[in-house]
């Protein structure tokens, strides 16, 4: 895979380019920075891109899950839990997590292989309101109720834990490149795009789609279980709507079933997550007066605007914001490059 | 044991997802859309009751007529401004667009009304039958009724009218539809209004049974979504008896095995339902 001329073809082409100069930018940043909370944003960045693009895969075989927070969930808890109760390490029990979660997905797109899109995710997102029940009405095995603190990875200062984190990340991404452009992931292409005419030029659709499964929730477990250990605590709510919902709307607000939408869209909804809830002052104090009904209007409005701006982005930008980018640069290279 | 209101609360819940569901279903037949935000059409129906009902003294059950008004205006607003510009885009950016208005319309519902909860008084407050121990209140029998009579209407305007031929139409091929001089956009407009009407009329039963806020919306939308799902998309007499099994399950669920067994068993229900016809139980043959 590594070869040198693999390497040389990679530095030629301009998306080549474009990953190295985001690796070289991931690697780079934290040392420019002193300050403690903004490395944490950036860890949070690199665990969400593994999540997100795990969804990301089932998305692209026309399997659009709405209950992701479930492997999330299984995957931090089952890694917690096994470094607690046995002892098992935990750079050791990340890996027996996202091998536990993916077992279980391979029993979930069981059930869901003859369901057509819509189905799925109604299954999907039942399935991660029965796992959070279950989760916790076992309470005496899980405490998941009251939450418990996680053991560190391996180290427990931020610096190290970020390098370890874009490491997997970059693996991650770069596995799951090399699936979506083998024939496997071509499959996955055919069968959202059609799978009836799929079906019919000889696909085995069924086979591919708990490939696209298993995959999927092995990658989202694993995120799952580095989650767990660098929030240092974990508890039910990992379960949540809103934990299913964020890989979606990543994806979709980078670019669907691309490389690259998920890592923008991460960066992006982080970002905004962490960053945004800054102008809550100012709109307090600028707009207070307006609605009598509510004491702190700051976070209502930031919301209603969040809200619009991403209606208007989807509405705008059908494609993500990667459509954007790559038309930017066609007429870099059409219009500017080539008049010189 | 099974206590027989149990069963009933059930079915009371059960026949406001009815409405909900059936809306849903005619959006999603005749559009082919998913509105993830339709459940934020209760919630605001709800509030639009409670306005009426305190600003201007009218009789909560007259105001049903006033918040299904008010919630058509606010669909037409939600088609033309947002659902139509993504429609024919993937399924996904379609949810994504449904999140977006969630978004939005929980918190203008906050900086209107706040986000204490509220409960719309009923004329026949306390009021109710008594059959041995078991206690009818008169607002349930009435929602029950009302949803009933709905449904009625409904029925006569998809089968018997021309508007409701040309939805039929437009729901299973709407390019042919075009051909024959439907104008499908009007009927994607009408449609989204009508669903937006059902629910401002299940968002004030809603209010009258139950207390609601502004964050109501977002479950009773996924279990809507489960219910047309496990009554067959498309097909209204699946969503009449998805909706009322699925009040029942999570009711007597609720009772027998605690309360956060409710949604859990309501959605073991609906896998196991399409483990067994995975096209739902009314849903059509063929792919």
């Amino acid at each position: 895979m590594f070869t040198k001329e693999n390497l040389l073809k990679l530095i030629k082409n301009t998306k080549g380019r474009l990953a190295l100069l985001a690796i070289a930018v991931s690697l780079v940043i934290p040392l420019l920075l002193s300050d403690n909370y903004m490395l944490h944003i950036l860890t949070l960045i690199v665990i969400f891109t593994i999540y997100a693009s795990s969804w990301n895969l089932l998305a692209s075989s026309g399997q659009g899950s709405l209950g992701h927070a479930a492997f999330l969930g299984i995957g931090g808890f089952t890694s917690s839990l096994l470094a607690i109760n046995l002892g098992i390490p935990p750079i050791v029990g990340i890996f027996l997590a996202a091998t536990l979660s993916a077992a279980i997905g391979f029993l979930i797109g069981i059930t869901c292989v003859r369901l057509k899109a819509w189905f799925l995710a109604m299954v999907t997102f039942g399935f991660s309101i029965i796992a959070s029940t279950l989760f916790s009405e076992f309470d005496e095995v899980t405490h998941a109720i009251l939450g418990f603190r996680t053991p560190p990875l391996l180290f427990s200062s931020r610096l190290p834990f970020y390098y370890f984190a874009v490491l997997i990340s970059i693996a991650c991404v770069a596995v799951l490149y090399f699936i979506m452009k083998s024939k496997m992931g071509l499959a996955f292409k055919a069968i959202h795009q059609n799978e009836a005419e799929a079906r019919m030029i000889g696909l085995n659709t069924a086979k591919y789609k708990l490939y696209a499964f298993v995959l999927s929730t092995f990658f989202a477990g694993l995120s799952g279980a580095i989650y767990a250990h660098f929030q240092r605590y974990i508890h039910i709510s990992i379960f949540s709507a809103d934990n299913s919902f964020m890989p979606l709307m990543m994806s979709v607000i980078g670019g669907l079933g691309t490389i690259e939408g998920p890592v923008i869209g991460s960066v992006i909804m982080v970002f905004i997550d962490h960053f945004l809830i800054n102008i809550d002052p100012f709109l307090n104090s600028a707009l207070s007066p307006l609605f009598p009904a509510v004491s702190n209007v700051g976070p209502n409005i930031r919301l209603v605007g969040l809200g619009i701006f991403l209606v208007i982005v989807v509405i705008l930008l059908p494609k993500g914001i990667t459509s954007l980018l790559r038309k930017l640069y066609y007429y870099v290279r059409t219009e500017i490059i080539q008049s010189e | 044991m099974i206590d027989a209101t149990i069963l009933l609360w059930g079915v009371a819940i059960g026949s406001i997802y009815v409405l909900l569901a059936t809306g849903l279903n005619l959006i999603f037949g005749v559009m082919k859309l998913v509105n993830f935000a339709h459940g934020e059409l209760l919630m605001l129906g709800a509030y639009v009751s409670y306005s009426i009902t305190t600003g201007l003294g009218l009789d909560v059950y007259l105001s049903i007529f006033v918040s299904m008004g008010v919630i058509a205006l606010v669909g037409l607003g939600v088609e033309r401004l947002a659902f139509r510009r993504v429609l024919g885009a993937d399924k996904l950016n379609e949810i994504f667009v449904s999140l977006g208005l969630i978004l939005i319309f929980d918190n203008v519902a906050v900086l209107i009304w706040g986000e204490d909860s509220k409960l719309l008084t009923s004329p026949f407050k306390g009021m109710g039958l008594h059959f041995g121990d078991v206690f009818l209140r008169y607002d349930l029998l009435i929602a029950f009724a009302v949803v009933v009579a709905i449904l009625v209407g409904l029925l006569f305007l998809i089968n018997k009218t021309k508007v409701g031929m040309a939805m039929r139409a437009t729901s299973q091929k709407s390019q042919a539809s075009m051909l024959m001089g439907i104008n499908i956009e009007h009927i994607y407009i009408f449609t989204f209004m009508l669903g937006a009407v059902l629910a401002g009329a299940a968002g004030t039963l809603f209010g009258i049974i139950f207390p609601f806020n502004p964050y109501i919306g977002a479950l009773p939308t996924i279990k809507t979504f489960a219910i047309i799902i496990l009554g067959g998309l498309g097909s209204i007499k699946g969503a009449i008896v998805g909706g009322l099994l699925f009040g029942i399950a999570e009711n007597l669920a609720s009772a027998t095995l605690g309360s956060i067994w409710g949604d859990a068993v309501a959605f073991a229900l609906l896998i196991a339902v399409l483990i067994l016809r995975p096209k739902g139980l009314f849903g059509e043959k063929g792919d």
